[in-house]
Parts: C-alpha cells; sequence; structure tokens
C-alpha cells in the first residue's frame, strides 16, 4: 500500500491504494470508451484520477476506493493515477475518510533523476491546488 | 458473483459478512435438510449452523421452516449468537437487502419473539432504527407498517417482558407519525396512520405509566400531532385530566418536563450510517474543510423536499446524543454548533425550521444543573454568540425564537422555563462556554427588547451579576 504522496510516476502497474472521490468531471468519449476525469484524495495528498467505462457511472463523490496494480503515469499530456488494463478499482465504503487537496500529485512537474534516468523526481509544484477541480470555497 | 440478498452495485467490493454466510451454507446445506445429523455441535460447529440456517432462510424461502426447525433442534444458548448476526445484518446491510429477504427477516424477527429469544429486544431496536423520518419510500412505509403490526400482534409479551421495546416503539411511531399525518390526503397513508395511531394511543392510553420513562421528548412529540383528533384528546387530558391516565404517580404535565430524555431515544431516529458519518464528520473533518463532506450527507439522506424533518432529529441527536471529548472541542475539528448551523440553513420550510430550532433549544426550558448535561444546551449558546458579527441574522432569529417559546410554549407553568432557560445561561456562563453573558447583551445588532428580556431574566437570577467579566 502506498499513500498519495508517495507515488511517483512509472509505466508499471504497481500503485495499491485507497482514496475517496471527492469530485468527478464530464464523461467524455474516447473512441469507444467512456472516460472522465476525478479528483481524489488521502490523508496525505491528491490526484486526478482518470475513470474508465462503468467506473464513470458507477462512482460517485464521497465514494472511498480501493485501486490494486494501478498506474501513474502520464497519458497524452496528462499525469494521471488510473487502473489502467491491469488494474482493479473497487468501491470499499463511503464518507468516513479525512483528506486534503494539497498537494495534488498530477500539477507536479517531473523529470529524471539525474542518478538514475529510469526514475522520476519532484523538479517543481505547477500549481498547489488541482487547476481543473479548485477547492470548494 | 450476483448475491442472493444484497443489491450490489457494479465494481463494489464483496460484502465481507455476505461472503461468510454464504460460504456457511454451501459448506453445511446437505446437513440442513432431514434425517438432521444428532450429534451435539462445537462451539465452532454451532457457530457455522447459526450462519448457514440464517442464510438460507433469508435467500431460500421455501425451505424456511425446516430450517427454523432444525435452528429450535439444535439451539443452546438461547438463540442469542442467531439474535447477535441478524442484528448486525440488519444495522450494517438493511438498507440493501433486497425485498424477498426482508420478508424474510421479519419473519425471522416474529419466530425470535415466538421464542422470546435472548437479545431480541436490541434486534427490535435496530429495526426501529432503520425506519426514517421524512422517508416516504415504499421501502420504508412497508417497514413501518410490518413493525407496528408486529407490536400489536405480540402486544401482551410487550407489556409483560419488554417495556423498553414499547417506549422505543412508542416514540418512534409519534415521530413518523407527525410526517404521515401531514399528508392527509395520500391515500397510501391513510391504513398505515390509522394503524399507528391505533398503537401509540394504546400505549398511551393503557400503559402510560411505562411512557413517563420516556421524558421531555415525549411532549414534544405530542405537540406535533395537537392537531389529530385522538392526540388532541390525550394532549388535554396531560394539561387538564392527569388522572385519566389512571397512574398514581402522575399527577401533572410539568413532571415530564422534568424528566430527561435518554440519549438512546436520540439514536433510534437515525440510522447507524447516519451515526457513523455524523460521528465522523464532528470528529475528523477540520473547519474550514467540511464542505464537500456536507454537500454529501444532503445528498445522501436529505435530497427531496419532504426528506427535511429528518433534520429535526438530526439535530436533537447532534445536541444530546454526541458529545465530543475535550480534546476535540480544544482541536481544530468542526464544532457542532456550525453543523448544527448549517443544517438550520439547509431547512426549506418554515415548519420545519421552527421545529429545529425546538429541537435545539428543548433542553434549555426546563433546565436543571442536578441532572440535565450542560453539553446538551451548549450548541445553541456558541451558535448564537459565534454568529456575531458576521451572521448576527442568525443569533436574532434564534433569540427572537427562544423569547417565543418561553412566552408561549406552557403560558400556565412560565416560571418553570423561565428558570430553565435562566439556569441554562447561568450554567453556560458560569462553566465558561461563553465568557459572560455580556455578549449577546452588549450586541448592538440585537433589538433593544431582545437584550432588555436578557437583561431581566439574569437579574431574576443572579446569574448575570456571578458571570465573569464581559469579553471584547
Amino acid at each position: 500500500m502506498v499513500t498519495l504522496k508517495d507515488m511517483v510516476p512509472a509505466a508499471q502497474n504497481n500503485i495499491n491504494t485507497q482514496f475517496i472521490i471527492l469530485d468527478k468531471g464530464k464523461t467524455t468519449l474516447a473512441g469507444d470508451y467512456k472516460k472522465c476525469l476525478a479528483l481524489v484524495a488521502d490523508e496525505t495528498a491528491a490526484v486526478h484520477f482518470e475513470l474508465w467505462g462503468d467506473e464513470c457511472d458507477v462512482f460517485d463523490g464521497g465514494d472511498i476506493i480501493s485501486l490494486v496494480d494501478g498506474i501513474f503515469s502520464y497519458n497524452r499530456k496528462n499525469l494521471v493515477l488510473r487502473a489502467g488494463k491491469k488494474g482493479k478499482v473497487e468501491k470499499v465504503g463511503e464518507f468516513c475518510m479525512a483528506f486534503v487537496e494539497t498537494p495534488n500529485m498530477s500539477e507536479i512537474r517531473w523529470i529524471p533523476d539525474p542518478n538514475n534516468p529510469k526514475k522520476y523526481v519532484q523538479d517543481a509544484v505547477i500549481s498547489p491546488y488541482s487547476l481543473i477541480f479548485p477547492p470548494v470555497p | 458473483m450476483a448475491s442472493k440478498i444484497l443489491k450490489i452495485a457494479p465494481l463494489e467490493a464483496q460484502n465481507q459478512i455476505e461472503l461468510s454466510l454464504r460460504q456457511a451454507l454451501e459448506l453445511l446445506e446437505p446437513q440442513l435438510r432431514p434425517p438432521f445429523p444428532l450429534t451435539i455441535p462445537t462451539p465452532e460447529e454451532y457457530s457455522q449452523l447459526n450462519w448457514a440456517i440464517l442464510y438460507g432462510v433469508l435467500c431460500e424461502p421455501h425451505f424456511a421452516k425446516i430450517q427454523i426447525k432444525y435452528l429450535h433442534a439444535v439451539v443452546t444458548d438461547g438463540y442469542c449468537f442467531f439474535v447477535n448476526l441478524l442484528t448486525t445484518i440488519v444495522d450494517e446491510l438493511y438498507s440493501k437487502l433486497v425485498k424477498s429477504a426482508r420478508i424474510q427477516l421479519i419473519s425471522l424477527v416474529s419466530e425470535m419473539i415466538y421464542v422470546s429469544a435472548v437479545g431480541i429486544d436490541g434486534l427490535l431496536a435496530s429495526l426501529l432504527r432503520q425506519i426514517v423520518g421524512g422517508d416516504f419510500s415504499d421501502g420504508n412505509l412497508w417497514l413501518c407498517f410490518e413493525l407496528v403490526s408486529l407490536f400489536l400482534c405480540k402486544w401482551n409479551w410487550l407489556v409483560e417482558e419488554e417495556p423498553q421495546v414499547l417506549r422505543n416503539g412508542l416514540h418512534t411511531y409519534l415521530r413518523v407519525l407527525s410526517d404521515h399525518c401531514r399528508f392527509s390526503g395520500d391515500s397510501k397513508l391513510e391504513a398505515l396512520r390509522r394503524i399507528e395511531i391505533e398503537f401509540c394511543i394504546k400505549v398511551l392510553r393503557e400503559q402510560f405509566h411505562l411512557c413517563l420513562r420516556i421524558g421531555r421528548d415525549l411532549i414534544r412529540l405530542l405537540q406535533d400531532l395537537v392537531h389529530v383528533p385522538e392526540f388532541r384528546a390525550v394532549w388535554k387530558d396531560l394539561v387538564l385530566n392527569p388522572g385519566e391516565f389512571k397512574t398514581q404517580e402522575f399527577e401533572d404535565i410539568s413532571q415530564l418536563y422534568r424528566q430527561r430524555t435518554s440519549s438512546r431515544y436520540f439514536l433510534l431516529r437515525i440510522t447507524p450510517e447516519m451515526e457513523s458519518q455524523l460521528r465522523f464528520l464532528l470528529t475528523h473533518v477540520k473547519l474550514g474543510s467540511q464542505k464537500r463532506h456536507q454537500a454529501w450527507f444532503l445528498r445522501k439522506f436529505l435530497s427531496g423536499s419532504e426528506r427535511e424533518t429528518l433534520i429535526i432529529d438530526i439535530v436533537r441527536f447532534i445536541c444530546c446524543g454526541h458529545h465530543p471529548s475535550n480534546d476535540i472541542i480544544q482541536s481544530d475539528v468542526i464544532p457542532r454548533w456550525a453543523v448544527i448551523g448549517w443544517l438550520l440553513k439547509s431547512c426549506r420550510k418554515s415548519y420545519v425550521e421552527a421545529n429545529v430550532k425546538l429541537a435545539l433549544f428543548y433542553d434549555w426550558l426546563f433546565f436543571d444543573e442536578r441532572i440535565d448535561n450542560i453539553m446538551n444546551v451548549e450548541p445553541a449558546m456558541l451558535l448564537m454568540v459565534n454568529s456575531i458579527p458576521k451572521y448576527v441574522a442568525m443569533t436574532h432569529t434564534l433569540l427572537e425564537f427562544l423569547l417565543l417559546l418561553v412566552d408561549n410554549f406552557d403560558s400556565e407553568r412560565k416560571d418553570i422555563i423561565v428558570k430553565g432557560v435562566a439556569s441554562s445561561f447561568g450554567m453556560l456562563a458560569r462553566k465558561g462556554v461563553v465568557g459572560s453573558i455580556h455578549v449577546l447583551t452588549s450586541c448592538d445588532a440585537l433589538s433593544p427588547p431582545h437584550k432588555e428580556w436578557l437583561g431581566r431574566c439574569f437579574e431574576s437570577w443572579s446569574f448575570y451579576r456571578i458571570a465573569a467579566s464581559p469579553s471584547s
């Protein structure tokens, strides 16, 4: 299990975590598939999560989700967390999770680690909060 | 895997309780038809047997009779384990149970009453908690009907063995009647209303001595039903002919005022799920970061204009059923007064708003420091004081309501109420919940009549003089 703040982008299905959905954007069509961006968070950080297919309709704000074998990587230009083809998401509860909306792991610029180009490290903060889902005043 | 007893949404995790029940049935199914094994089960086997029988009854109605017979044959603990399991299922899964499973559940409850099972009172309380105020869905109305019918059917047993269940039932049905009587044109509610009224009147007229223990909230619930002829008659007798109730110790309605209502009744009116969410909000969510949790709560429990009456029950629970520790009070967690302010602002209907304010101030009216808890009156005070100056309209509306209450709640016994309110203010000042009442009496935005009334209230009880020096 990893907390959101400890995630590092990688082209691997290596993210096992739990979070609560804060907000959901509009569902769009990507070819044959439905997709939708969501703001999710745990007690350590927030991140943008890309919902696919049925996930778009079935999940909603306040749902606590368990993610197994998820992937945190660049999808076109967006850095998002998602289940991907090998991962699995499941709703395990509702409401009872405290969260923070900053830092947002998707709003961070990452660069290859000079010592190990296969790994990423944080370079700069693009925005402390999500630019797509600003905090509710 | 599709569930036989639960409505499971796609992508929802397997429910652990259901998994255990199903596995037990799969394991023991061959045993659950005659000829039954005659060996005495080990404790482990006994538990498994209970799980299997319960699951079998819930999902296979045609085999239920045989399986119940087997339970009667093997039981060794007065059905304690079985009933506890049923209670857990009600508390955690009732809202997800499919209709056929709910029907089976009620027939099981009836069976457990028949054998006077250990823990049946807890099971019935858990079921009553699933009756939700402001909920006019078929499912909720069905449950109302099933339970009140059960209570009337098992009347003698209730009176002789389970007076607390009778009290719990009265409290619940007086409460939902206030919803059901509001829509007098609705024929769907007609039959239900009649049987609910029959039950409540029977309890009040035949077992009044049992009702006394409910305490002052009984009055609050009855007041909302005064427009119903049967209850108007009860009300008249309560006020003018206490002797009609043939209860020696009951001589005057003020005895009910003086009896604090136990927090068990406030828990009765909210479901376990509402309770967990409210307690979570008041324990883990920081003031300033509550907007998203509040929106989810509203969407889940209060969407639909008829749902609003539930807010009355929630406020009563927050004041009297949830007392945060000093650590929480001193932390940055959202305080009770802020949650109540939000709920009050969410009311759209004026009669609901009035009832919510009554729920908020109710324990003020009869406050007696020997028996009442300051934690029940603290949220109202802090809401009034902390709304100055930014939301002073809130302070104004609350004080105005309090004034109205003192004058009109019971004009024959106004002295009791003035004393109660003054005691509340006094205790709140003495215990340092607020620096002094001066913060209210010196607020420019409050009207002179309000300030004058407050001043007179304290002078007559000297609390104003005892209070600490004015805060800025």
